[in-house]
């Protein structure tokens, strides 16, 4: 259910209280919405104004006057320790996001001290204050913190270069290690209350109300001031606007006054318009909201409902009082602890769906300081993170699944779907179908897939089904060899048929040699013949000549002649 | 309800009369009918009246009938039957749940047989989904959880793996499609059970031990991450108060393991790392370099591995897992070793890719190995980049005290392989979380030293552009050679319009890496300092941002514009190019016309005397101001109407006044502190006379009413001379038509006055309803007037 609580805490008086259920308590969570009635209470404790501070598992409260910081569990409602420190706490503040893990302590030294919760880790700064730090506020980047102090300055710190185990390479090392990076120091008296803007961005701002009756605004990024209130009397107390449209005060006969940005029509944002940035304002005194009696003592501490529609302000005789923004003027008193009230924390609502602001680790039980260590900065060798320094904390599950900016997982999107999501139900469909067939032909080989149960009639089914596989492994096999008979044959035919090409391709050139020569021996014959009639016709004349009968000698060398051309072919075509 | 009773009974008769083997088509609409049927199921059943014992019947006999599937003999009936009965759970809630023991029994039933896949997947699910909605209810876990568990439990491990004897061992089954539902559903499971689970833990231990270090068939990636969160879980069954000492036992030893073996895997090269954990320095185990490399079962009894490729396989998934210790939640409140884990990621990082060669290698090792080492180290890094991702995503705001650190071993890597994508994308990435908690504190150093990554950044983003490369060869045309000039591709010069559009169409598209990129380039705009910024960088990243369109970074770069430290020239905004590129997006219409502080104005035109200003004046505007009590009476706790308030606007005005005279009356202290101030005595008259004169306001309904906001100063002079009875003309109060409308107002009021003829009246309704009207002149006027 929405519920939305107030934390309050007083500071010790010697009045007592008239209800037995508020003796001895410092600090009470009180429901404020929807019922006002009193949820639970811390004992012992005595806090003076800004030194109450509250994260997501605890309630830390620096004693008055004392060095000591009271740190209460908020799951068990008991007090988990009490850590004392060298030095007076004047003021104290939660730093580091929505998990609230390191402890910003402001000394009656002027120093600051760090001390990270679920580390035990203790850091402290110069002191660079001149007297007691009594205000301190860490933006919402948890980046920075502002202290202001009681010499009417207000120091900016980086929290980045106080926690640092490696310090960040930096121009400043004119400067001391751990000092702050900026000085704001346009007040002119002690600072009693800071309050800084609610976004994240470059152009936050800063209010700081301080005994010289003013309230200024400024940039804390840079430093620069913005506007310059001149506030009817001094100012005892201070909160913002969840939208930063306005702040509140509270002085010191009761009253609160609510001073407007937003006033002016000009067109550039009222509060960086350069042209308004010297010149004071003067919050007109009507703005100043009277208290139901004038007995109310002074206003200590001031906050904000989470819609910003109702001020709560915390007085000197112990009364809580409401009141309505928008009609500006008191509405009621909300609760009474007797002693005075010093600090008043609005906490974040219960019950709103907002998974961004869902803590992904709690931090059950503190780690308290340790000094005897290698963690305190000077022992150890620069720019490494000590092997010891562990982080104590509980992981926490998770509303949005860790591993959902990945893809989503399919079990998970099963798992919260109404009943099962569609590609799930087509997969189990085909699965069926597939299934069916598989056990309607009973030695089918598409059944291995889908059975993972070791029955025996499914060893059987298998030692079937692998007789049949191996039975068909050797037919393929023996194919395989017959395939392989008949290719060798092949080749050995395709060897065999090249061979003979070049056998005929030989034959071949042997006859072409052989008809040239044949060719040649014509030519030589027909060249002998020619010679053998010129030599028969010669011979002829000649035995005429000498008188003998001429046939007689051609005879006789056609005789010879037959012996000598006898054995060629040729012969009988030539005559 | 009747249409609920009827598609029950629909259901039922379908159920029932259909045959079992055609069910399984139907069960789809079947289970959208049921679960539709929510309300129904999930009443008491008290059957009081006809109806309800009637829907009573019906229910039980639906439960009766899936009973019956679940145990029917066709596999179709079982698969209809588990669909049907995680539909009933689900929309029945407690009424459904406290009667599902014989559900339980029935789905046990179906994971012993042989049924395909999908039914007993389906059938675990189910089984888990019963067993997490009973969780809330102590006893229905009594009754329903406890008992059956245990069997679920074995029936799920005995589908994954084989036990083989007596001892609290299993063997993983080889090929079981059911690993991942099987680790799911115990993942889920095992936070709210850890007693029941307690018994098993051994047994799944080496069954998680076999998956996660299993190197020969490597698991896909959803399995093997499922196993190591459960791996992490298991830490849930420990012995009262113990847990937490288990689970930094078990993170130890992840750790020790990552150092093991990596000692083998970078063997090849020479370690500049020196552990700030003295144990650790004396870790110089001796190596047979004359092996291949590889390694025995480690800290975490993980198989042993042989070769650099399931070396570094082993790492990527021990680191996998240590960053799964950071994710996944943890039983009770935990020491995380922060220390120790960055001294491991030091390490890891710190052996880099050698940008000159100068590693220092290692002479033992072959040149074969050391190159493969080095090709392979990016996805170490990945690895390694992932886990610091998820180490700053754990901590948060708690991460600062070393997020310098981290931010410096990002920058190493960076640095030395920002050739790889996933590298890129990685540190792109680790570099965006870091911002978030660090940015503001950045100093000029700090910022400059991500210049680098910034470019790159930048240059991942924008289109790959031919035109680009074009104009780099450009200023230096001359050392172009011939032989260059071949290389140059012709179509570039036949066709440079059509080039890009080809080729955007076919390049490939790194989502991830873009995703990164744009990512870091949003947040650093919002987050780092943009003052430290140099310029240069600042216009390509702008430049970028223009041409990507893309609207995040815009709305950054716009929320954060370039301040010129030196103050010399005008300040640049990309505000023209939003406002074209997303003329209706809410944001930008927001980010150019403000609505809260701007356009909704008080009635003064300028509300603060400045300290200078004369007293008469303020006196009149401040009473202007106090007039209007808007009301805060209906507004409720955290109601939406709670806001407008602080600015007196128009709607309140005008309903307040019935409602604020009587507070007047009973301001006791407030009336006496104020009695001093004569104005005040003009206000309250004024809000007792309103009081008249808001009635006929209202049920005339003047044309002019405040929602009129386009009323020129021309019509306003028109309407207010000839009818409307009085000056309640308004006017939404844009900041530049004051000037004119000065001029006119005199002449509106006179009018309206002579009409009324109540000068006292006129004089608080002009002050209440005019909020852009100067008062000064107005005042004059009416003085005059009188």
């Amino acid at each position: 259910m929405l519920s939305e609580c107030f934390i309050a805490s007083t500071v010790a008086s010697g009045k007592t209280p008239a209800s037995a259920s508020l003796r001895d308590v410092g600090i009470c969570v009180h429901e404020f919405q929807p019922t006002l009635n009193l949820r639970s209470t811390f004992k012992k404790s005595s806090t003076a104004a800004n030194c109450l501070a509250v994260s997501p598992s605890h309630v830390f409260a620096a004693q008055s006057e004392k060095a000591i910081v009271h740190v209460y569990s908020r799951e068990k409602g008991n007090q988990e320790a009490t850590v004392p420190f060298p030095e007076r706490i004047r003021s104290l503040a939660v730093a580091g996001g929505k998990n609230g893990d390191v402890v910003v302590l402001g000394t009656e030294g002027g120093r600051l001290i760090l001390w990270e919760t679920c580390t035990g880790r203790q850091i402290a700064t110069t002191a660079s204050h001149l007297r007691p730090v009594t205000s301190l506020v860490v933006d919402p980047t948890s980046n920075f913190i502002l202290s202001g102090s009681s010499d009417a300055s207000i120091h900016v710190w980086s929290l980045l270069d106080l926690l640092s185990f490696t310090k960040p390479p930096s121009g400043r090392d004119r400067q001391a290690p751990n000092s702050p990076i900026r000085t704001f120091s346009n007040h002119r008296a002690a600072i009693t209350s800071i309050a800084v803007g609610h976004s994240a961005g470059r152009y936050n701002i800063a209010v700081s109300i301080a005994e010289d009756s003013t309230a200024i605004a400024w940039d804390y990024r840079t430093g620069r001031l913005l506007r310059t209130f001149l506030l009817s009397a001094n100012a005892t107390c201070l909160t913002l606007d969840p939208v930063d449209r306005a702040f509140y005060v509270g002085y010191a006969d009761g009253s609160i006054q609510s001073v407007d940005f937003y006033k002016s029509q000009s067109v550039q944002h009222p509060l960086h318009d350069p042209s308004l940035h010297s010149t004071p304002v003067q919050p007109p005194a009507e703005d100043r909201w009277a208290p139901p009696s004038p007995d109310s003592g002074a206003a200590h501490t001031l906050t904000l409902s989470y819609d910003g529609m109702t001020l709560l302000s915390g007085h000197q005789n112990g009364k809580v009082l409401s009141w309505n923004v928008g009609r500006k003027k008191y509405a009621s008193t909300v609760a009474d602890y007797t002693h005075p009230i010093t600090n008043l924390l609005m906490l974040p609502p219960n019950g709103l769906f907002h998974p961004s602001l869902d803590l992904t680790r709690m931090s059950h039980t503190i780690v308290k300081p340790r000094y005897d260590h290698t963690l305190s900065e000077a022992s150890q060798s620069v720019g490494t993170v000590p092997a010891d320094y562990t982080f104590s904390t509980h992981l926490l599950p998770t509303a949005s699944n860790p591993s959902s900016t990945t893809k989503p997982n399919p079990f998970t999107e099963a798992f919260t779907h109404a009943y099962f999501p569609e590609s799930m139900l087509e997969e189990g469909l085909a699965e069926l179908a597939a299934f069916d067939q598989g056990t309607a032909n009973a030695n089918g080989s598409s059944s291995s897939s889908m059975t993972h149960g070791i029955t025996d009639e499914e060893v059987f089914a298998k030692d079937a089904q692998i007789a049949q596989l191996e039975g068909a492994l050797t037919t393929l096999k023996k194919k395989a060899s017959i395939n392989e008979t008949a290719r060798q044959t092949t080749t050995d035919e395709v060897t065999k048929l090249r061979a003979d090409l070049a056998n005929l391709q030989d034959y071949i050139h042997e006859l072409h040699d052989k008809q040239e020569q044949a060719q040649r021996e014509k030519i030589l014959r027909q060249a002998r013949k020619a010679e053998r009639e010129t030599r028969r016709r010669e011979a002829w004349f000649a035995a005429e000549k000498k008188g003998k009968k001429g046939d007689v000698v051609l005879k006789k060398l056609d005789a010879e002649d037959t012996v000598m051309t006898s054995d060629s072919d040729d012969q009988s075509s030539d005559e | 309800m009747a249409y609920m009773a009827m598609s029950l009974h629909a259901v039922n008769h379908r159920l029932t009369n259909i045959p079992v083997k055609q069910l399984p088509p139907l069960a789809s609409s079947l289970a959208a009918s049921l679960s539709n049927c929510g309300e129904l199921l999930s009443t008491p059943q008290s059957q009081k009246s006809k109806s309800e014992s009637d829907n009573a019947v019906q229910v039980h006999k639906l439960m009766t009938r899936l009973t019956s599937l679940l145990q029917d003999r066709t596999v179709e009936g079982r698969w209809t039957a588990v669909v049907l009965v995680k539909a009933l759970v689900e929309a029945g809630q407690w009424e459904i749940l406290r009667g599902s023991e014989p559900f339980v029994r029935g789905l046990m039933g179906i994971l012993a047989k042989p049924d395909p896949v999908a039914t007993k997947k389906m059938s675990i699910i189910t089984l888990t989904r019963i067993f997490h909605l009973t969780y809330q209810y102590p006893t229905l876990v009594r009754e329903i959880t406890t008992p059956s568990l245990p069997g679920f439990i074995t029936a799920a491990l005995n589908l994954i793996s084989i036990k083989p004897s007596s001892e609290p061992v299993r063997k993983l089954k080889q090929n079981a499609p059911l690993v991942d539902v099987v680790l799911n559903a115990f993942a889920e499971l095992i936070a709210r059970h850890p007693t029941t689970f307690r018994p098993f833990t051994g047994q799944i231990h080496s069954v998680l031990q076999a998956i996660i270090g299993s190197t020969e068939p490597t698991y896909p990636e959803p399995i093997l991450e499922i196993a190591q969160q459960l791996f992490v879980s298991l830490h849930n069954c420990a012995p009262k108060n113990t847990s937490g000492e288990e689970w930094k036992n078990a993170c130890r030893m992840t750790i020790s393991s990552i150092h093991a073996t990596s000692s083998y895997v970078l063997r090849a090269v020479v370690e500049q790392w020196e552990s700030v954990d003295p144990s650790l320095r004396q870790l110089s185990l001796p190596q047979n370099y004359s092996q291949e490399v590889g390694n025995g079962p480690d800290a975490l009894g993980l198989g042993s591995w042989q070769g650099l490729p399931a070396g570094v396989n082993r790492l990527v998934v021990l680191l996998r897992m240590l960053s799964k210790f950071l994710k996944t939640a943890t039983a009770s409140s935990v020491v995380v070793p922060l220390g120790s884990i960055l001294d491991l990621s030091a390490r890891l990082n710190m052996v880099t890719y050698p940008s000159d060669g100068d590693i220092q290698a290692n002479p033992q090792i072959g040149r074969a190995e050391r190159e493969h080492l080095l090709t392979e180290l990016p996805r170490i890094h990945v690895a390694s980049l992932r886990l610091l991702v998820d180490l700053v995503k754990a901590f948060d705001d708690a991460i600062l005290p070393v997020a310098q650190t981290i931010l410096e071993q990002a920058l190493w890597v960076f640095r030395a392989e920002k050739f790889s994508r996933e590298v890129r994308a990685a540190v792109y990435d680790l570099v965006r979380v870091l911002l978030i908690h660090m940015g503001p504190c950045m100093t000029k150093q700090g910022v400059s030293s991500l210049t680098a990554v910034l470019r790159s950044c930048c240059h991942d983003l924008l289109p790959p552009s031919n035109n680009q490369t074009a104009a780099a060869e450009k200023p230096d045309p001359k050392s172009k050679s011939k032989s260059s000039q071949t290389t140059v591709n012709a179509d570039s010069f036949l066709n440079p319009g059509l080039k890009p559009g080809r080729q955007l169409s076919s390049s490939p598209s790194f989502t991830d890496l873009k995703r990164a990129a744009s990512e870091l380039l949003v947040a650093t705009l919002s987050h780092a300092p943009t003052e430290l910024i140099t310029p240069a960088l600042r216009a390509e990243i702008d430049r970028t941002i223009i041409m990507t369109s893309d609207k995040n970074a815009m709305l950054a770069s716009v929320l954060n514009p370039f301040t010129n430290m030196q103050g010399r020239g005008v300040s640049t905004s990309i505000m023209p190019f939003v406002a074209r590129s997303y003329p209706a997006e809410m944001e930008v219409e927001a980010l150019i016309r403000p609505r809260m502080p701007v356009l909704i104005n008080g009635p003064g035109a300028n509300g603060y005397s400045a300290t200078d200003d004369d007293d008469e004046e303020a006196e009149e505007k401040t009473e202007a101001m106090l007039a209007p009590e808007p009301s805060t009476e209906a507004s409720g706790f955290l109601k939406p109407s709670s806001t407008p308030s602080l600015h007196q606007d128009m709607m309140d005005v005008e309903m307040t006044p019935a409602t604020s005279s009587p507070p007047l009356n009973k301001r006791s202290y407030a009336q006496e502190v104020e009695a001093q101030n004569p104005a005040h005595f003009v206000t309250t008259e004024g809000a007792q006379s309103k009081k008249v004169r808001v009635e006929p306001l209202e049920t005339t309904k003047t044309p002019a009413q405040p929602s009129l906001g386009a009323a020129s100063p021309a019509t306003f002079t028109g309407t207010a001379a000839i009818s409307v009875p009085s000056s309640s003309i308004t006017a939404t109060a844009a900041p530049q038509p004051v000037a004119p409308m000065t001029t006119s107002q005199p002449r509106a009021v006179a009018a309206a006055a002579q009409t009324t003829g109540d000068d006292d009246d006129d004089d608080d309704e002009s002050d209440d309803e005019m909020p852009i009207l100067n008062i000064d002149p107005d005042t004059d006027d009416e003085e005059e007037d009188e």
